[in-house]
């Protein structure tokens, strides 16, 4: 194996990645503000608004996140009457699939925050005379997110190797690139520099979770 | 002069008759004691005086003002203003732990009170000194003992500026050896006059710093009186078996 070949596939590879990157990026800053909403709509006080919620994230959940993509890519369009209006284009449909299964996830992240939070904060701060939004914005959102932050910390890292299924709804990304090369030239060399792409995006990930964890110890 | 007057006041939970037609008063400067065994609803009379418990009968005034008139509230922002007069310390403190401690007692009356800053962060650091807390101003709650956090919500309280505060079992969750610290700084409280109602165990406080004890048993008080009367010579035969089992 040479480094002249590593170097050869590289450029195709990172190429690749970059798509990898844009779409984790997408999915992230779309999906936590929609899984924000999710948790609050689950909490809202009006019923069929929290069953909808809680449907749409039950569903989410309980089916495979390769089915939502390839129901969102191919069967869409299928669909008689308005599926063709329904064509999109892949990246975007992948995009809108992750977004949309990712929120899901995140609200039950959220949620689990919530739950965290002792009744007693509720009570200091309306004794306190604070009034309901004051002590959800001041007291208890700033609380939830930090005891969520280990856990959307987890769910960023699976969204990475997530995106390895664009290679399914046949989005040119990373490992796309590396099977080819490795169809092409008879070697395994590009999975393992695919691993370590990988590798390297993870790592930054939770390298820069840890530093917002170190912020938000509150110690 | 009655700063609190509670007349036939009665809370159930579901079928639990947790408070059976209450009736008391507490004057401006008294510190009240109020002793019972678990579950004779002290900790539910006093959320019922701040609202955090809504009663079913009776009535409730605080300085004048009817806050519940005969079972019926006054209108939400007038309930608002009269609970306001009244500060409340918890059990387990509930600071807000994302909080420094100055952030603790500045950011409530930032929010509520009209008031200028500068006032706030003078008052805030004139209760550390006065609590004892000056240098952990900028320290988080996780990082303080029970004492001190406890200190530290009785602080955050006076930053309201309240007319009447409240205790729950200030010093329960508290290391034995931790206690001391927060009956002093209650003691002081006291002596300045503060009108304070305090759910204790700790019989001691009750008799050295109270001039009233209420003993409440099964949702009733069944006696109350001056501390040097009510330890002494207890009237009622429930008030004596408890205060047998508590002081032994
Ligand atoms: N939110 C609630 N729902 C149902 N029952 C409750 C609730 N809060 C209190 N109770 C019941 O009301 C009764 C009185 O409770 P309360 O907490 O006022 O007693 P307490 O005198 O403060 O006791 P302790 O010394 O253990 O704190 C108890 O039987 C308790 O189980
Ligand atoms: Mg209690």
């Amino acid at each position: 194996m040479s480094f002249d070949y590593i170097t050869s596939i590289l450029g195709p590879m990172l190429e690749g990645a970059q798509m990898t990157v844009l779409l984790f990026i997408i999915a992230i800053i779309a999906s936590i503000p929609l899984g924000f909403l999710l948790t609050l709509a689950v909490k809202s006080d009006i019923k069929p608004l929290s069953l909808l919620a809680e449907g749409y994230i039950y569903v989410m959940r309980g089916t495979p996140l390769l089915l939502q993509l390839l129901f969102i890519c191919f069967g869409l369009p299928m669909i008689p009457g308005i599926g063709e209006y329904l064509v999109l284009d892949r990246f975007v449909a992948a995009c809108l699939g992750f977004v949309l299964n990712y929120a899901a996830y995140f609200a039950e992240i959220f949620r689990g925050g919530l739950l965290a939070i002792d009744k007693g904060q509720y009570e200091a701060s309306k004794v306190l005379g604070l009034n309901k939004w004051q002590t959800t914005t001041r007291i208890i959102l700033p609380q939830m997110f930090r005891v969520a932050l280990p856990a959307v910390a987890n769910e960023s890292v699976t969204l990475v190797k997530d995106t390895a299924l664009l290679y399914a709804v046949a989005v040119p990304e990373l490992l796309h690139f590396a099977q080819t090369a490795v169809n092409r030239d008879f070697t395994i060399v590009p999975f393992f520099v695919a691993g370590l792409i990988y590798l390297m995006m993870t790592l930054v990930l939770t390298l820069f979770f840890k530093g917002i964890e170190r912020k938000f110890k509150f110690e | 002069m009655a700063i609190i007057e509670v007349s036939n006041l009665k809370k159930s939970f579901g079928q639990l008759d947790v408070l059976k037609q209450i009736t008391f008063n507490v004057n401006k400067n008294d510190v009240v004691a109020v002793i019972g065994p678990s579950g004779s609803g002290k900790s539910t009379m006093l959320r019922s005086l701040v609202h955090l418990e809504e009663i079913n009968g009776g009535s409730i005034t605080v300085s004048g003002e009817p806050l519940v008139k005969e079972g019926v509230y006054s209108k939400p922002q007038e309930v608002k203003r009269i609970t306001s007069k009244m500060g409340m310390v918890f059990q387990h403190f509930n600071l807000f732990p994302h909080l420094t401690v100055k952030e603790n007692l500045e950011l409530p009356p930032r929010l509520v009170k009209k008031e200028s800053p500068e006032d706030i962060q003078k008052r805030s650091s004139e209760l550390l000194g006065k609590i004892g807390l000056a240098d952990r101003a900028s320290a988080y709650p996780a990082n303080l003992s029970g004492g001190q956090k406890q200190r530290v919500a009785i602080a955050r309280a006076l930053m309201m500026n309240p007319e009447i505060l409240l205790f729950d079992e200030p010093t329960s969750a508290l290391d034995p050896e931790l206690t001391g610290e927060v009956l002093e700084v209650m003691k002081a409280l006291a002596e300045e006059q503060m009108t304070m109602i305090v759910v204790t165990h700790e019989m001691g406080f009750a008799r050295e710093v109270a001039n009233k004890v209420m003993f409440m048993d099964n949702g009733e008080i069944i006696e109350s009186g001056h501390p040097s009367e009510l330890f002494t010579n207890p009237k009622n035969e429930r008030t004596k078996a408890f205060l047998t089992r508590s002081l032994k």
